[in-house]
């Protein structure tokens, strides 16, 4: 039976050979000859080819040398060197130069010669089904990081516009002229602008791999603490940021782990609380960071604490997007960071983490 | 006679972005007048129209990131090509709903961007920006 598709070029000095290959395999696949490398030379650049085998004795160009001459230029055919005399040299020469696949001793046996060529021919299949499967994953990545992208504006913009125009009802005294309507719609759009900017942050944790960037996490914390805590002027911070030696990290993960921390010791005070407090500490030496955050909020219940790193976990009285915690855990994993908590009901909680230093 | 009256530019393809932003700054007086411009191309027309005529130039532009046909960071590669005098005395701050880590790195290495803004455009951040 043909294997349809199956061009294979064969290539020797000596006619006999060439003939007596064509018999054995013409019925098997689709054969190519040459007289010589510069022949098979010519065949290559017009015909696709999959399996190469080529005799190692010929005037002028050897196989060894004619394989070499091709693994810049045809890095694709499979290819199989024939040889009547066994040359420890020519051999070494063979596999670390000419990228040879298999090695033959002249005269062939049918059988062997069939097999070697059918796994390589194999071979040659799986190098492009692979090429293939690369090329496909690396479109769809970047359709979805284009995706996230196009995300991050399109379904976010009009919301802000939204967010905007109740601020501006604010600032116009207009807020409590529709009964509760105004604040409805306003809990609704951070609600949904939260869980916008959770979908990336965990879209974007999976995807973009890990970069090394300076982290100056004196100004880090007192960015995040600028933007979280914006909507409540009540928590009292206290930061500690002793940073003697350069910290080389992740900036984006870091900034996601601290930023979701931060959040929630302020999201998760007692509205009973008159003192709420958030103590910040951030230890770097050369090894790693430790850094610290704890509050005198809530807490946690002793049961919750094992189920706070899942994913959509979400406890019955205080519900949050049960996003949070998974991708600080998720965000420490890619950068091989922990976490550890502890926590007393009615007392506070206190997140400890530590990321190696990239330096 | 120098004419002293604070001018914002804002460039930005979305309608009731300008519209709120225009408002807020009303509200705010943060500036005494406002250039709105729907487009790059529209503001760079301005600029280019008024260059010699320092009375009409803003003194502060809001330009949002992400337009159709020129961007954000389109227009700041042509803005480089006006006069330092004038560049100099108008700061730019970017204004955007983008939440993605490189546009926020690329805005604020940008040497004509003090900051980059996140819409809902707050008014206390770009008043302390001035």
């Amino acid at each position: 039976m043909k294997s349809p598709g199956v061009r294979i070029l064969y290539i020797d000095d000596e006619e006999n050979n060439l003939q007596a290959f064509k018999a054995s395999f013409r019925r098997q696949y689709e054969i190519y000859t040459a007289i010589s490398a510069a022949e098979g030379l010519k065949i290559i650049q017009n015909v696709d080819i999959q399996v190469i085998i080529a005799d190692q004795k010929m005037p002028n160009t050897t196989g060894v040398e004619f394989f070499k001459s091709i693994t810049e230029t045809f890095p694709d055919p499979i290819r199989i060197l024939l040889t009547g005399y066994t040359d420890i040299e020519v051999l070494a020469d063979a596999i670390n130069h000419g990228d040879i696949y298999r090695y033959i001793t002249k005269p062939w046996n049918d059988l062997e010669l069939h097999n070697s060529i059918k796994n390589a021919y194999d071979a040659y299949k799986a190098k492009i089904d692979l090429r293939n499967k690369i090329a496909e994953l690396e479109k769809t990545n970047d359709e979805l990081n284009r995706f996230i992208y196009s995300i991050s504006h399109e379904l976010r913009a009009p919301l802000v516009s939204v967010i905007g125009i109740v601020g501006l009802v604010k600032m116009e005294g207009l807020y409590n002229s529709s009964g509760e309507y105004w604040s409805l719609i306003e809990t609704c759009s951070s609600k949904l602008d939260y869980y916008i900017q959770k979908t990336l942050q965990y879209y974007k944790n999976n995807k973009t791999t890990a970069d090394h960037t300076p982290v100056d996490f004196k100004k880090l914390v007192a960015e995040l603490i600028e933007v979280y805590a914006y909507t409540d002027r009540e928590t009292q911070f206290t930061v500690n940021v002793n940073q003697p030696t350069p910290f080389i990290g992740d900036l984006f993960r870091i900034e996601v782990i601290l930023g979701n921390l931060i959040s929630n010791a302020i999201k998760y005070q007692k509205i009973t609380e008159l003192n709420k407090k958030v103590n910040i500490d951030v230890e770097v030496n050369k090894e790693a960071v430790q850094i610290s955050i704890s509050d005198n909020g809530m807490g946690i219940l002793n049961e919750h604490l094992e189920k706070i790193f899942t994913q959509f976990f979400k406890s019955k009285i205080h519900h949050g997007s049960g996003l949070g915690l998974f991708i600080v855990k998720e965000a420490l994993n890619k950068i091989g960071g922990r976490i550890a908590v502890s926590s007393d009901l009615d007392h506070g909680t206190t997140f400890k983490i530590t990321i190696p230093n990239a330096k | 006679m120098l004419n002293n009256a604070k001018k914002v530019m804002m460039i930005d393809d979305n309608d009731i972005d300008l519209k709120i932003n225009a408002k807020l700054i009303n509200i705010t007086k943060l500036f005494d007048e406002i250039i709105i411009c729907q487009s790059a191309e529209e503001a760079l027309d301005f600029l280019n129209q008024h260059i010699e005529n320092p009375d009409k130039l803003p003194n502060f532009i809001l330009l949002d990131i992400q337009m159709p046909e020129m961007d954000g960071f389109d227009f700041l590669e042509e803005y480089k090509n006006f006069p330092k005098k004038f560049t100099d005395r108008c700061p730019v701050a970017m204004l955007s709903s983008t939440l993605d880590f490189g546009d926020i790195q690329r805005a604020e290495a940008n040497p004509y961007v003090i900051k980059l803004l996140k819409k809902p455009l707050s008014t206390k951040e770009l008043g302390a920006l001035l």
